[in-house]
């Protein structure tokens, strides 16, 4: 029987073996004429005769071999192999077209790759445990008014534009308010609980390091349903008493960094901030706990090891105990078949009924309500941060891709009416018109693979690329973003797909055409008019994108220079940054405070250091602390953590006593804080002067007290010293806030501070002797981020430089792009028309007149296409607004620049055409073909 | 010598087939061996005799290997393999049938204009 399998068999076998069936064939053919031969020999004829003979009654060897080959399947194996070497070959002899073709195809694919994979995994790609979609996170929305008055986590103020109290969402809750919610929650499964502690030191063998540690309720893993790789998951049974349950179970990324990924991990001992903790189990490398989809805490831990950890604070109640703090983050399961609405009205009279019983609700608070939100992505804070840019990044990509699916439509389209001849020969010639179909197709998919493949290795380079530079350089940072074969796939096919579509589509009409139309035709006759359109229709849309881009362009770069050219108030150079953060547990108030001042103090020793000081909320880190402002002899406003309240409010520091001279920021008047502030003298403050102005308008604010507390009752007043210049506070893109300076010698509490350093010598010189004075004081205290003030700035500046550079490398390449566009399209209408210009010259046209006729035609269609990008770029500015800094969206002068640029490259790129058309000799022109 | 009559289409196939089921056989020797049986009224094209091989041993209805001739040159054997053998009954019951059918339906005919 004829079985597929046989076939398939011999049909490898023929094709791996290509020589050897070759030579089988020859001689078996030899053997047969030869054996006829010399049977006709035996029947009388001479031996050359016979062989003659012989051949003749065999036939055309040649032809029965390719008979032959075809019996074996080899048929159009042997053509494609054809196809492929003259599609090598006329490739080759276009290396112009050849390479731009790959190049921007791979430029497309590799870049939509990358950007659509990164955006993928920060925006879409859901927790790593099983059914993530019923996971619901719950928070809290209160407005101004809500009895919240104290936090451990983030407060948002909620899009709600027609609501006349601004509403403000909470993502923590008490833990008693937690536990009376689980208790009385009928309308989710079992809630579940975790919270970040951030960083904390971690001791193992002997060596220390940081760590991410997060606190998780005992159901945490039963409920997130799922199971370490090695060892046991965290219990309810852990989560009990208190201070109880010292166990861990570690991230696959921390097994990896601190133990090797060695099996003997289990029942290993570590000391996370010096208090001894068991290692139970190990994640596996999928899930990345509750918080975060792209980033695992390396420490997961029973919320009954708080105290363990974090000091009273705020009530001065323990974490746990307190019915104050709000900081405590939930989860839970929906259950089926009960809805979101259903779930959010039963929790909101439990959520209600567990802060009356918890709180006194005094006169005039609000209670918050409860907000049921998708919880499949954790948190995601990522999302919240980085969604705009990756959109304007996703929609640059698009316009990258775009313009690349443009060019390969319009090469494809002006080579195959450069080919219309060659396959009319080739069909007269006999060549089936499937034939002469499967020759383009093998043509443009071969370009078409050769960028692919070019693009899928960029892409696979580049994924891990731009989370990386996203990252800050001094930081461990462990999220991979796995390359997406879908996306490839998509980006790949749709470019692909371009080409294969523009080299068959003209062939198709090519040759569906008669023969002879094509053959006769010549360049006289007319029916190219509609090709050449569509070509420049191509054009003007690829002139419109690399508007869009080019403009883009040119604003990210605008804001970065911008940006640079900010002078932040203060000297940037020559500063060495790092935190020492003094554990509340080793450290309780007031001895943090002294043990800081020691260091201060031990640094400043250190030889090479010019000067030495420490603040707690330093300059461009972005970070910000808002206080309370109320001026002795005002009337107070109480501080409420609304963004309204936030912006009225000034922003503080509390520094070392250098810190001014140590900055070098310029005093206005008054004096700096000097040795004589003590914890024991009076309060002192330096204003800047953007507070000065606000809040002491006309008056000379030196001598002035004021309190800085939430509410001014229990605060000491403080007086103004001194007025310093502004100074850059959280970002160098936000303008200098009214800001006041205190010393935080003189605060009850100071749990860590960022040291700053002034030393004419290298980084790396100087820390050792720095490690080694810290050392000195408390040899368990690591210094954390270290890193220069410059490199924090330019981590600052990180978004703006990667879309700068993206921004102007993907306008360049449209630009480009662009260029070889109307070049092509241009090129091919000259020489479309070189009779006509011909019979122009000859009718006695001028040579400039000829040249300005081309020029004018590609100058239409950079009008043309300039417009409608100008009119895109104007409607997509809204998008990029607040990306930028120091230009506006619809800055006239970037647009402009943007559109002249576009003008001159596009008659730039004309020029070449059009000089070729006015040197034509009419002569030649006419007899032209 | 006989009137020579050209092979049918889609018969030299069927013909291979039972000239190697009778042993094994290099190009050459089915040719001769067709011709033989046929009492030399057979036409075979000699060349088209290879593609046809060719197609029958890619559908796995003959092998072949490599061996000596009577006068110890090497040359290729083709001999029949199981899928080969039932193909060849089939076809032969085919023929048959169908050779049976043309032939009452050609006599039927005669028949006919007889009367």
């Amino acid at each position: 029987m004829k079985s597929p399998w046989s076939r398939l068999k011999s049909w490898i076998r023929s094709v791996s073996r290509g020589k050897r069936l070759e030579a089988d064939m020859e001689a078996e053919i030899r053997f047969h004429l030869e054996a006829r031969a010399a049977d006709l020999v035996r029947e009388g004829l001479g031996p050359s005769e016979a062989m003659r003979q012989a051949r003749l009654e065999f036939g055309t060897v040649a032809a029965h071999k390719d008979a032959m080959r075809s019996s074996l399947g080899l048929r159009w194996w042997d053509q494609l192999g054809e196809d492929l070497r003259y599609g090598f070959r006329i490739l080759r002899k276009s290396p112009g077209f050849t390479s731009i073709a790959v190049a921007s195809l791979a430029l497309a694919i590799g870049a939509n790759t990358t950007i659509f994979s990164v955006a993928n995994e920060m925006l879409l790609e859901n927790l790593g445990v099983p059914h993530p979609g019923q996971l619901r996170l719950l928070t809290m929305g209160g407005d101004a008014k809500v009895v919240i008055h104290m936090i451990w986590g983030d407060a948002d103020q909620l899009p709600d534009p027609q609501h006349q109290n601004q509403l403000v969402r909470y993502d923590g809750f008490t833990y008693p308010v937690y536990q009376q919610l689980r208790a009385n929650n009928h309308v989710l499964q079992d809630l579940f609980a975790f919270k970040s502690l951030g960083r904390v030191n971690v001791t193992v063998n002997g060596a220390a390091q940081t760590a991410d540690a997060q606190l998780v309720s005992g159901n945490f893993y039963q409920q997130m349903q799922v199971q370490p790789v090695l060892g046991r998951s965290i219990l309810p049974s852990d989560d009990g008493a208190p201070g109880s349950g010292t166990v861990a179970v570690i991230s696959d990324g921390f097994w990896s960094r601190a133990f090797g990924r060695s099996p003997a991990v289990l029942g290993k001992v570590i000391d996370v901030d010096m208090t001894p903790v068991t290692i139970v189990g190990v994640n596996s490398r999928s899930f990345s706990g509750a918080e975060s989809v792209q980033q695992s805490p390396d420490l997961f831990m029973p919320l009954s090891t708080m105290p363990l950890f974090r000091a009273p604070f705020g009530d001065s109640k323990p974490v746990l105990a307190s019915t104050q703090l709000y900081w405590l983050q939930v989860m839970a399961r929906a259950r089926p078949g009960l809805s979101d609405e259903q779930a959010r009205a039963s929790l909101d009279v439990a959520l209600e009924a567990a802060v009356r019983a918890t709180t006194t609700i005094k006169k005039g608070d609000t209670l918050p309500h409860i907000r049921v939100e998708s919880g499949s992505k954790g948190l995601n804070y990522i999302a919240h941060q980085y969604a705009k840019p990756l959109y304007v990044l996703l929609v640059m990509v698009g316009a990258v891709l775009l313009m690349a699916c443009a060019n390969m439509a319009n090469l494809m389209l002006a080579r195959s009416s450069a080919r219309q001849r060659e396959m009319s020969v080739r069909l007269a010639l006999g060549a089936g018109r499937s034939r002469v179909l499967r020759q383009v197709l093998t043509e443009s998919l071969l370009l078409s693979f050769m960028g692919g493949i070019i693009g899928l290795l960029l892409g696979y380079l580049c994924r891990s690329a731009l989370p990386h530079l996203i990252a800050k350089a001094w930081d461990y940072s462990d999220m991979e973003v796995p390359f997406n074969w879908k996306v490839f796939t998509f980006t790949a096919t749709i470019t692909i797909g371009t080409g294969i579509l523009f080299g068959i589509l003209p062939a198709w009409a090519a040759t569906r055409a008669e023969i002879g139309t094509a053959l006769k035709q010549s360049a006289q006759t007319a029916s190219r008019r509609r090709r050449a359109w569509n070509g420049k229709g191509i054009v003007a849309f690829q002139i419109g994108v690399s508007t869009v881009l080019v403009i883009a362009a040119w604003l990210f770069l605008r804001t970065l220079i911008n940006l640079n050219s900010v002078d932040p108030g203060f000297a940037v150079d020559h500063l060495v940054l790092f935190e020492i953060d003094a554990p509340s547990l080793r450290y309780p108030a007031p001895k943090d405070v002294a043990m800081h001042a020691r260091l201060e103090e031990a640094l400043s020793a250190v030889p090479g250091v010019e000067g030495v000081t420490a603040s707690d909320a330093p300059l461009l880190v972005g970070m910000q602390m808002i206080t309370g402002f109320h001026v002795e002899g005002t009337p107070e406003v109480e501080l409420s953590p609304s963004p309204e309240d936030m912006n009225k409010f000034p922003r503080a520091a509390d520094v070392g006593t250098d810190f001014i001279s140590v900055m070098k920021i310029p005093m206005v008047a008054g004096r700096a804080f000097t040795r004589q502030d003590t914890e024991t003298s009076a309060k002192v403050a330096i204003i800047n002067q953007a507070l000065a102005k606000r809040f002491f308008p006309h008056q000379n604010p030196i001598g002035k007290r004021f309190s800085a507390g939430p509410t001014a009752k229990d605060t000491k007043w403080i007086e103004i010293v001194g007025v310093c210049a502004d100074t850059r506070y959280d970002a160098l893109r936000n303008n200098p806030p009214p800001m006041h300076f205190g010393l935080y010698r003189q605060q009850p509490e100071m749990g860590g501070l960022t040291y700053i350093v002034r030393t004419p010598m290298k980084a790396e010189a100087i820390v050792p002797s720095l490690r080694a004075a810290v050392q000195r004081i408390d040899s368990n205290l690591p210094l954390l981020d270290l890193r220069t003030q410059r490199q924090q700035i330019d981590d600052d500046l990180q978004q703006e430089r990667i879309f700068a550079s993206l921004s102007t490398g993907f306008g360049l390449l449209a630009l480009a792009l662009a260029c070889v566009g109307i070049y092509g399209i241009m090129a091919y209408t000259v020489a479309q028309r070189t009779n006509e210009i011909g019979i122009r010259l000859a009718l006695g046209a001028r040579r400039g007149q000829v040249r300005g006729m081309v020029l004018r035609e590609s100058g239409w269609l950079a009008v043309a296409g300039v417009a409608v990008g100008i009119l895109v770029a104007l409607g997509l500015g809204r998008l990029v607004e607040s990306l930028l800094y120091g230009v506006k969206a619809t800055d006239p002068l970037s647009v402009l620049g943007a559109s002249l640029l576009l003008l001159a490259v596009a008659l730039s790129s004309g020029w070449i055409p059009a000089r070729r058309a006015s040197r034509l000799e009419p002569m030649d022109a006419l007899r032209h073909e | 010598m006989a009137k020579q009559v050209d092979l049918m289409q889609g018969t030299l196939e069927m013909l291979i087939l039972k000239a190697v089921s009778l042993g094994k056989l290099h190009g050459y020797g089915v040719l001769l061996r067709i011709q033989q049986i046929s009492g030399e009224q057979l036409v075979i094209q000699q060349g088209s005799l290879y593609p046809a091989l060719y197609r029958l041993e890619h559908e796995g209805a003959i092998k072949s290997e490599w061996g000596e001739s009577e006068n110890n040159r090497r040359a290729k054997y083709y001999s029949l393999t199981a899928a080969g053998r039932k193909q060849l009954a089939d076809e032969t019951e085919k023929w048959n049938r169908m050779a049976g059918i043309i032939g009452s339906i050609l006599q039927l005919t005669t028949a006919e204009n007889k009367s």
